[in-house]
């Protein structure tokens, strides 16, 4: 295994909690590795499963989910359903050959810098022993067949 | 809308890198940001400030825009959090919808947490990807919107109270919804308040009675909330008033009615400790001030069963005709003070609760030290009505206690108990209270000092430790603990033993949140949106929390809680229009089939089923659950289209930016 | 005046139900045969692969190419057609997304002729037949026909619908065609066509269509069964929902939907209920999803070839 693999990793995070943990980590200068490429969502309700595979397509060797604790959600109820498409998604990830562990799906709240900072850590430490995903190779399928034809 | 994106001729970004100082220079190239977004599709002009918030950074801003015909502007800069606003409003200025500016965190996200050459490639890729998200954004407005001007204020407990009137006196209209026969709520009941012993009815019914009296309050007594549909400004609200059966303008509250009632139940407001008939007033002094008919406990209306209160009522005040009311009102917002119950006594299994008749929980206890209680103000136990010579207080009773009750401090049994065995004391002179506690919690004012007074009478031992057993022998009731000060087991034969029961939501709360679409938390007290800096404001515009339904506290909290919830309604009710944010979802009517899976995601019920899927944007707060939930990709969010986040996702995971070159 | 025009029907790996679905069409199709000229169709006339290599490039003005791209005889044979052709149609789920045979892309080429005919196989002409005779060797997957030669048109469904097929020649014929790409189907789903009703929306089971006689008024969805329709084309008028069947998706997804399977997780997941959401109702709606059998082969069932390119190696 190349020691010197570094997995990429885009970070999608709800703006009330994950976000704001995030945020607090960073003002509380807690170091994590810089493999994650951040996205801001309102809620991990709004977190397409095509976002997902997205990142998978484009070269991402893991996917955080970052949503509020169960009862915390400021949207009520948005990051249960977040869990649910997470728990199918990983089923049919593995039934593809995909590691289901490359999708992550973590509660941290606005208080918890320390958290998000140690649940990066883990999740990339955990992807260097999963090594890459090499998903790149794939066909962009999610245009209409028809105009992919060449002509 | 305004400043129409400039489609045909392509976007035209610029990306503003700041410094912040050291704080992003000291880890993150800027130079090297700047020359790389510079490079990037799109953009037309980078540039860099040492402060990009300062005056003169906004300056460089506004003037690019203007200089460059900006369609759109990236501020790579610290968290949307904290200038977000500063930025849009500087874009606005110049020209720029404020929509078209994204903020791209390079400081909380990036050079604070990392070092090395890596950081600043990642700030390189969180702006490209903002960039992304900021071609595809379109100019918004916010959504304006005008507002009914009245105030629904749930509950007329002493905060609810407080909220009415203040919103009432500054001149808007109220409507205050209690469900029991009289407002007053727990203060009602209690005897003294601490630390002044100030008579709390004596105290509390001015405020009743102007509530009741105040022109501009409808008060709805014997009445629940049903339904609430609507948003901000605008909620249509359903309520249904329980018939009294009773006339409340003829009733003169001469209480023939319950002479002749041949039913008696337990008293609620005594806490079962007397019988009152099935027509009552629950205290005297009620507002309402009118008996009422508890149609549950009458022998029977319909067909008549008995009759025999209207044959006596002089005045003809009962009417075995009335009917239940529904009354449908418009409100801009929505006051929840609903209160709290205590935690049920009988769940104290190890304190022999439920069984042994004289452990009494504290709001039996304050029935039984008021002169309108049971008992006249004497403190007599309810086995057999004697005098108790020793009586145990038990501190934290279902509070603190993760394993098997509530996790939580419910805040004011230290401070009761103290005036429960001051108050006892002075009731009985040769009596002896002990008060066991884990530790003191008398944080407010004059709080710790009325604490000491009661530690100071040598009649009443504070014994700290926990009660490990408590149980009935003969007349006696023996409890079992332990004072950790000493190391010593301590056993009394009490005569009465007083739970400081923990403090929980009233009955009903979770089922009314649920109503009104804001969340409770863990423990079922309503959730506030934030806990430091917006804690009167449910996680729903337009609805605010006050009293003891959003958490355990004393009556000064509650009182300005409820002042604090009239301000924020007042705010409402006094604006002449409301906005509602632009960033929400959207249906493609061309694409959607009307499947409905979308319906049943949204916590606000906005979205409405038909041939298409219909968005009521303004109850849409843009959460978003519902496009991620759309099979056929018919629901969108505005600004922040599945296009667009792939675009960004695309590019954040692009190819490597060179680093360190040159 | 231009002659009729000419039409050709290839089938490559498929099953023939497409070659038999222009039968659907009733009398209808006496109609159009009267308009066009055969002039390949392997199941209908004798015509034979040197009778399509001697005709003039782009002179068929269409050919339909139904069936999966599954050997090389089969890419062959399409790019043969492509430039014969002046317009090539993908018809049926087969030719569209790689249709049911697709499914068999969970296993690699060496796994699958293992499992048909056992260790040592090789492919090899018939005994004293000469190399060429050879079997064609089979492709690494199963593909869809776009993915050899540009596609102009599609009619989707396995097979595709009369409703589907009819317009595509009453297009042909009157010369009015659409834009290049357009696949004759609706652009919503077909719960747009769907009698069904959705009242209370949500899943609180899954059940396979044998183990259930469906309320034949409420939506599938709702009753629990996996109906693909939220995600599919309308255009065949819900058929199977209404005879008291889940759809299986056989038009494809609509044109926003994108990935079927990632749009189905979405909408599954979201409707998923065990009584209030909470952590209290986690274990039993994980136990809800986990009922749900086969979701690869059910929410990819005709476009796994599409969708999953890249399975990596075990």
């Amino acid at each position: 295994m190349a020691e010197d693999f570094e997995p990429k990793v885009v970070a999608f995070l709800c703006r009330w909690c994950a976000g704001a943990g995030a945020d607090l980590a960073g003002t509380s200068r807690l170091r994590y590795p810089p493999n994650a490429i951040p996205i801001r969502v309102n809620c991990s309700g709004r977190v397409d499963m095509e976002w997902v595979m997205e990142a998978f397509r484009s070269g991402a060797d893991g996917v955080l989910i970052g949503g509020c604790h169960p009862g915390d959600c400021h949207y009520v109820s948005g990051n249960y359903k977040t869990r649910r498409r997470v728990y199918l998604l990983r089923k049919v990830l593995a039934e593809m050959g995909i590691e289901p562990e490359r999708v992550r799906l973590e509660w941290v709240s606005a208080t918890e810098g320390a958290k998000f900072a140690r649940v990066m850590r883990e999740f990339v430490s955990e992807l260097k022993k999963l090594g890459p995903l090499h998903l790149e190779g794939a066909e962009r399928a999610a245009e209409p067949v028809a105009a992919r034809g060449r002509s | 809308m305004p400043n129409p994106r400039p489609d045909a001729r392509g976007p035209r970004i610029g990306v503003f890198v700041c410094h912040c100082g050291k704080n992003i220079a000291g880890t993150v190239e800027v130079e090297r940001v700047v020359e790389a977004l510079a490079r990037h599709p799109g953009v037309v002009y980078a540039a860099r400030h040492e402060y990009m918030c300062s005056d003169p950074g906004q300056d460089l801003i506004k003037r690019a825009i203007k200089d460059h015909r900006l369609t759109g502007v990236v501020v790579a800069a610290c968290s949307p959090t904290m200038h977000e606003t500063t930025f849009r409003n500087a874009a606005e200025e110049a020209g720029l919808n404020p929509y078209l500016l994204e903020i791209a965190n390079i400081r909380e996200g990036c050079s604070w947490v990392h070092e090395g050459p890596e950081t600043t490639d990642k700030a390189i890729r969180i702006a490209r990807a903002a960039v992304e998200k900021v071609k595809g954004n379109h100019p918004l407005a916010p959504t304006e919107v005008g507002h009914a001007d009245k105030c629904l204020v749930i509950g007329g407990g002493v905060s609810g109270i407080q909220a009415a009137l203040d919103v009432a006196n500054a001149g808007y209209e109220v409507v205050l919804v209690e469900r029991s026969p009289s407002i007053g709520g727990r203060m009602a009941q209690l005897s003294e308040t601490f630390p002044t012993l100030d008579c709390s009815q004596c105290i509390l019914t001015p405020k009743m009675v102007e509530a009741a009296r105040h022109p501009k309050i409808r008060l709805l007594t014997y009445a629940e909330v049903e339904s609430v549909s609507g948003y901000l400004g605008n909620y249509h609200v359903v309520i249904r008033k329980k018939p009294t059966y009773v006339d409340p303008d003829k009733c003169n509250l001469c209480g023939d009615c319950a002479k002749v009632c041949p039913v008696r139940v337990p008293d609620e407001f005594n806490r079962g400790l007397s019988p009152r008939a099935a027509i009552y007033v629950p205290f005297p002094q009620a507002v309402p001030s009118s008996y009422t008919l508890d149609e549950e406990h009458c022998l029977g209306l319909n067909p008549l069963r008995c009759g025999e209160c209207a044959k006596v009522c002089t005045v003809g005040a009962i009417n075995y005709d009335m009917r239940e009311e529904r009354i449908e009102e418009d409100v801009a917002a929505i006051v929840v003070a609903t209160g709290y119950d205590l935690y049920g006594k009988e769940r104290m299994t190890e304190y022999g609760a439920g069984t042994v008749p004289d452990v009494i929980d504290a709001l039996e206890f304050e029935r039984l030290l008021s002169a309108g209680g049971p008992t006249r103000g004497e403190v007599r136990r309810p086995s057999d009505g004697k005098v108790p010579k020793e009586v145990v207080f038990i501190q934290c009773s279902g509070s603190r206690d993760p394993e098997l009750h509530k996790p939580y401090c419910s805040k004011i049994c230290c401070m009761y108990t103290a005036k429960h065995a001051l108050l006892y004391r002075h009731s009985v002179h040769d009596g002896t209270a002990y008060i066991f506690y884990i530790d003191i919690r008398a944080g407010g004012k004059e709080y710790e000092e009325f604490v000491v007074r009661a530690m100071e009478d040598e009649r009443i031992l504070y014994l700290r430790g926990k009660v490990a057993k408590v149980y009935r022998d003969g007349d006696k009731v023996i409890v079992w603990g332990v004072d950790t000060l000493t190391g010593k087991r301590i056993e009394v034969a009490a005569d009465l033993v007083v739970l400081a029961q923990a403090m929980v939501p009233s009955v009903g709360t979770e089922e009314l949140a649920r109503k009104l679409h804001i969340a409770c938390g863990g423990e079922g007290f309503l959730k506030e949106a934030h806990p430091k800096l917006r804690p009167l404001e449910a996680l729903t515009a337009g609805i605010f929390l006050a009293g003891a339904a959003h958490g355990p506290k004393d009556i000064p909290e509650a009182v300005a809680q409820g002042s604090g919830a009239a301000a924020k309604a007042i705010a409402i009710l006094s604006s002449p229009t409301l906005t509602h944010s632009p960033e929400v979802a959207e249906v493609d009517e061309d694409l959607c089939s009307g499947c409905a899976v979308c319906v049943p995601q949204c916590p606000y019920g906005a979205i409405s089923p038909g041939e298409v899927a219909h968005v009521n944007e303004l109850l849409c707060e843009g959460c978003g659950t519902c496009v991620a939930a759309c099979p056929s990709g018919a629901m969108r969010m505005r600004n922040q289209t599945d296009d667009q986040v792939k675009r960004m996702i695309r590019v954040a995971l692009g190819e490597p930016v060179e680093v360190g070159r040159g | 005046m231009r002659g009729k025009p000419k039409l050709a029907v290839y089938w490559t790996g498929g099953c023939g139900g497409c070659d038999v679905s222009f039968l659907e069409l009733g009398p209808a199709l006496l109609d159009v045969l009267s308009q066009v000229e055969i002039v390949f169709w392997p199941a209908l006339v004798d015509t034979k692969r040197a009778d399509l290599e001697e005709l003039p490039p782009r002179s068929i003005t269409a050919t339909l190419v139904n069936g999966t791209l599954r050997t090389e005889e089969n890419v062959e044979m399409v790019r043969l057609l492509r430039e014969k052709s002046q317009l090539v149609v993908a018809f049926g789920a087969c030719a569209h997304l790689g249709g049911v045979p697709g499914l068999a892309n969970l296993a690699s080429r060496e796994e699958i002729l293992r499992t048909v005919t056992g260790n040592g196989f090789r492919l090899a002409p018939p005994p004293g037949g000469d190399a060429e005779d050879s079997p064609p060797e089979l492709l690494g997957a199963a593909r869809p026909l776009a993915d050899e030669v540009a596609v102009d048109y599609t009619v989707p469904g396995c097979p595709p619908m009369p409703s589907l097929i009819g317009p595509f020649f009453e297009a042909l014929l009157s010369g009015d065609l659409p834009d290049p790409g357009h696949v004759f189907a609706q652009e919503q789903a077909l719960c747009k066509e769907c009698p069904r009703t959705r009242e209370d929306r949500k899943l609180t089971k899954v059940l396979r269509p044998h183990e259930a006689l469906p309320d034949p008024q409420e939506c599938l969805l709702d009753q629990g069964m996996i109906c693909m329709g939220p995600v599919t084309r309308g255009g065949c008028g819900a058929a199977c929902p209404k005879a008291g069947m889940p759809c299986t998706g056989c038009v494809g997804p609509t044109p926003e939907a994108g990935d079927p399977a990632l749009a189905m997780i979405a909408a599954l997941g979201s409707l998923v209920r065990a009584g209030d959401e909470g952590p209290a109702a986690f274990a039993a709606e994980d136990r809800v999803l986990d009922t749900l059998v086969d979701p690869l082969g059910t929410f990819y069932k005709y476009s796994l070839p599409v969708y999953v390119r890249a399975r990596r190696a075990a």
